[in-house]
């Protein structure tokens, strides 16, 4: 039976090799070897050879939920430095006892430095590695180092990051101008042909002294916390400067990410009246026959509802509303023109409007494309904004008009 | 030939995941910039047409594999060394596609696992398979094309959620024209991947049902390349025109935009699975091909030649490129260059001659 001994061998031969196969990945890192990245802060060092320097705020898992905890604190820091961000990653192991896990990294903060150096060398192993992922939520720290931001106890979450992405949905939905931006928002705003992105700003309020330690927790006032802030406007991968106030949200009402914002008007001889514009809807659109020459209509509508008017306005009356909308419409166009205004002043489209222009006419920016700052700081915009007051909360009209 | 039966649904889901194989994952078309989904579907509609081609032989000699017809016309002298030729074209093409698949299991998991252990797993268990038949595998396929179309639900459906869907990435339609589609379409779409139908002349001859048979491949391709076409202007939609060109593997990128309320996150390993079901067919229904066909031009039993045909494959796949973009950058010049003669020419011609014969042959009174 020559031909069953050699099935017997083969046989043999298989069972010897399998077992290697059965042992389990060749990449695999168990997980008690791993330690997840929450966020990482990103700052210049000084010269080329540590060009960038990368904070890693690591999550001690024991810390957060685990039976036996010491007590210390549920985040580490750990810095590296190197000419390219990778080179950074890799110096950072030596402090590290397990292999940093990036796939959760919730939050990037660039430092102003690095941003006003320009960010896109940064990007692209953001893009490229397969381990991070394009939903982290990227930042500007305004004015300080990024890792002080990534080295802040926060109160309502044990782990910084998390507090930080936490803390832009809650003003996303309450102060307007902050909204998510990912990853690959940011990399499609440098892409933007003679624009850039937007990028939220964050920072710490408050004294340094002690905020990185449970210290910081311990009064009832926090001696520092981490704020979201102003945006950052870029030009290309430079930062140009900051937007606040009525130019901030309307650049958030341009790009259409308002989620909601209090809209605050001065009724002439009554003060200020305090409205929550719970949703707005904006299109834009262009005249592009002379592309050189575009002309950019901005059409808004905005719900809103009135919130605050301490004073004796007769608000059981349909017209009392109807006088208040063209108020409320001039502070929103005021906010779109303010936004505009700033984007020409800084030679920046990072609204994105050579995009409408590039969907309208595909030919005609193609000859523009290449000077789109000088047009776009040229054009004209009309606004065409309406707003409805739908409903004045659970009173009708303040107990100040009947005394 | 012909003992074995494989019913029309089997035939359908090998065929949906033929085509989807590692088209669904790669940035098919992306040389037509943001209408590449456009570019799928004008080269599905040239597929079909092709593939009415091999249907009108299949129709002719429905008990015939291609190998057999093309003897049998051109033959003994001239169609042995054509036969040859597409033993040899099926080889490599599944070894291309293994390369393919393991290379891009290295770069979106597998970071330092050796290419080599990746391709032979891959090739190993694909040649299991086959070692139970060619039945087998299409009765599989229907298993996983369930599993992949449920995926692809799921998927959809969490993107839709998860609002990261901007359809604005996709205008304006055609702005250069339909130039640049067109060039994509005639330097790709049209053959990869509905030109590589023509693998399935080697399999119809197992068809339950010569009338329906084809009809049913015909509807999985339009299927298949509905699907794609979604797939592509969902990546396009997501990630924007510019990041889908550069991506390798555009769908993982699009899946891990997914974020529900941070609580369903990085569901991306989807796509790796996605990526390895895909290969695996690609392969497999290429190999087995190729396995017929020598089994049938040589007198030889079939799975005889199984395991050197395995490590024909698997050295073709190492062998094939130094780097990924060697690879990508030498199949796309095959798709235009060497790929049309085999899917193209050679079945125009089979398909003259056999119009002529049956010409002559067909009034025959009585």
């Amino acid at each position: 039976m020559k031909k069953s001994s050699f099935s017997l061998v083969l046989l043999i031969a298989i069972q010897l090799v399998i077992p290697l196969v059965l042992a389990g990945c060749w990449d695999s890192v168990e997980l008690n070897r791993r330690a997840i990245v929450s966020g990482v802060a990103i700052d210049r060092g000084e010269g080329e050879a540590e060009k960038y320097v990368l904070s890693f705020q690591v999550i001690v898992a024991d810390e957060i939920s685990g039976e036996n905890t010491r007590g210390i604190s549920p985040v580490a820091l750990y810095t590296g430095k190197g000419h390219t961000m990778f080179e950074a990653l890799a110096n950072a192991s030596r402090q590290t006892a397990r292999f940093l896990s990036l796939g959760h990294i919730r939050v990037l903060v660039i430092s102003e430095k690095v941003a006003q150096e320009g960010i896109k060398d940064m990007m692209d192993v953001l893009e490229r590695e397969s381990d991070t992922r394009l939903t982290s939520l990227m930042f500007i720290s305004k004015g300080q180092q990024a890792r002080e931001i990534m080295s802040t106890m926060t109160v309502f979450s044990k782990i910084p990051a998390n507090d930080l992405v936490e803390k832009l949905d809650t003003t996303s939905k309450q102060f307007g101008y902050n909204y998510r931006m990912e990853v690959d928002d940011v990399i499609r705003g440098i892409q933007l042909r003679g624009g850039g992105p937007v990028i939220n700003g964050v920072i710490i309020d408050g004294s340094r002294e002690g905020a990185d330690t449970n210290d910081n927790m311990k009064t009832i006032a926090p001696h520092a916390v981490i704020k979201v802030t102003e945006l950052a406007a870029f030009k290309d991968d430079r930062l140009k400067g900051w937007l606040k106030g009525n130019t901030a949200l309307g650049t958030a009402l341009l790009h259409n990410k308002i989620k909601g914002y209090p809209a605050v008007i001065r009724y002439p001889g009554s003060g200020f009246i305090a409205f929550n514009v719970y949703q707005s809807q904006l299109e834009v659109r262009v005249k592009a026959a002379d592309p050189e020459h575009p002309v950019f209509i901005v059409k808004i509508s905005q719900q809103v509802s009135i919130k605050e008017s301490p004073n004796s306005l007769d608000l059981t009356s349909p017209e009392t509303l109807q006088n208040l909308s063209p108020l409320l419409i001039e502070d929103t166009a005021t906010k779109i023109r303010a936004a505009i205004e700033t984007a020409k002043k800084y030679k920046s489209d990072y609204i994105g409007f050579g995009q409408v222009m590039e969907r309208k006419n595909p030919q005609g920016w193609k000859k523009v494309r290449d000077h789109w700052e000088d047009v776009f700081a040229a054009c004209e915009f009309r606004i065409e904004a309406d707003a409805v007051i739908r409903h004045t909360d659970i009173r009708s009209n303040s107990f100040q008009i009947n005394p | 030939m012909g003992k074995v039966k494989i019913g029309l649904l089997q035939f359908f889901s090998i065929t949906i995941l033929f085509e989807l194989g590692t088209s669904l994952v790669v940035n098919l078309g992306m040389a037509a910039g943001r209408d590449a989904w456009l570019s799928i579907l004008i080269g599905s509609l040239a597929g079909l047409l092709m593939f009415s081609g091999y249907a009108y032989l299949y129709r002719k000699h429905p008990d015939l594999t291609f190998i057999g017809y093309t003897r049998k016309l051109l033959g003994k002298t001239a169609g042995t060394p054509v036969a040859l030729l597409y033993i040899i074209l099926y080889m490599n093409l599944s070894g291309r596609g293994l390369r393919d698949g393991s290379t891009m299991l290295a770069m979106a998991s597998m970071h330092n696992t050796p290419l080599f252990i990746l391709s032979m797993l891959m090739i190993l268990s694909s040649s299991y398979v086959l070692h139970k038949g060619t039945e087998v595998l299409t009765r599989t396929s229907l298993v996983f094309t369930t599993i992949v179309l449920m995926i692809g639900l799921f998927s959809m459906i969490l993107l839709i959620l998860s609002g990261s869907i901007n359809l604005q990435h996709l205008m304006p339609v055609l702005e250069n024209g339909l130039w640049p589609v067109m060039d994509s379409v005639v330097h790709q779409n049209y053959m990869f991947p509905f030109g590589e139908m023509i693998v399935f002349t080697m399999l119809m001859p197992y068809l339950s049902d010569v009338r329906k048979g084809p009809w049913v491949i015909a509807a999985a391709m339009l299927v298949s390349a509905l699907l794609l076409s979604a797939t592509i202007a969902l990546n396009i939609s997501v990630l924007g025109a510019d990041i889908a060109k550069r991506s390798q593997l555009p769908l993982m990128p699009t899946i891990s935009k997914i974020s529900i309320s941070d609580f369903i996150q990085r569901v991306d390993i989807f796509v790796v699975m996605v990526l390895i079901i895909g290969v695996f067919f690609k392969m497999s229904v290429f190999f087995s091909a190729a396995l017929i066909g020598i089994s049938e031009l040589f007198n030889l039993p079939y799975r005889r030649m199984l395991y050197p045909c395995t490590l024909i494959i698997l050295f073709t796949s190492m062998l094939d490129a130094r780097s990924f973009t060697e690879h990508l950058d030498e199949g796309g010049r095959l798709l235009y260059t060497v790929y049309p003669v085999f899917m193209i020419v050679i079945p125009v011609i089979l398909i003259i001659i056999t119009a002529v014969r049956s010409y002559f042959s067909a009034p025959r009174p009585g």
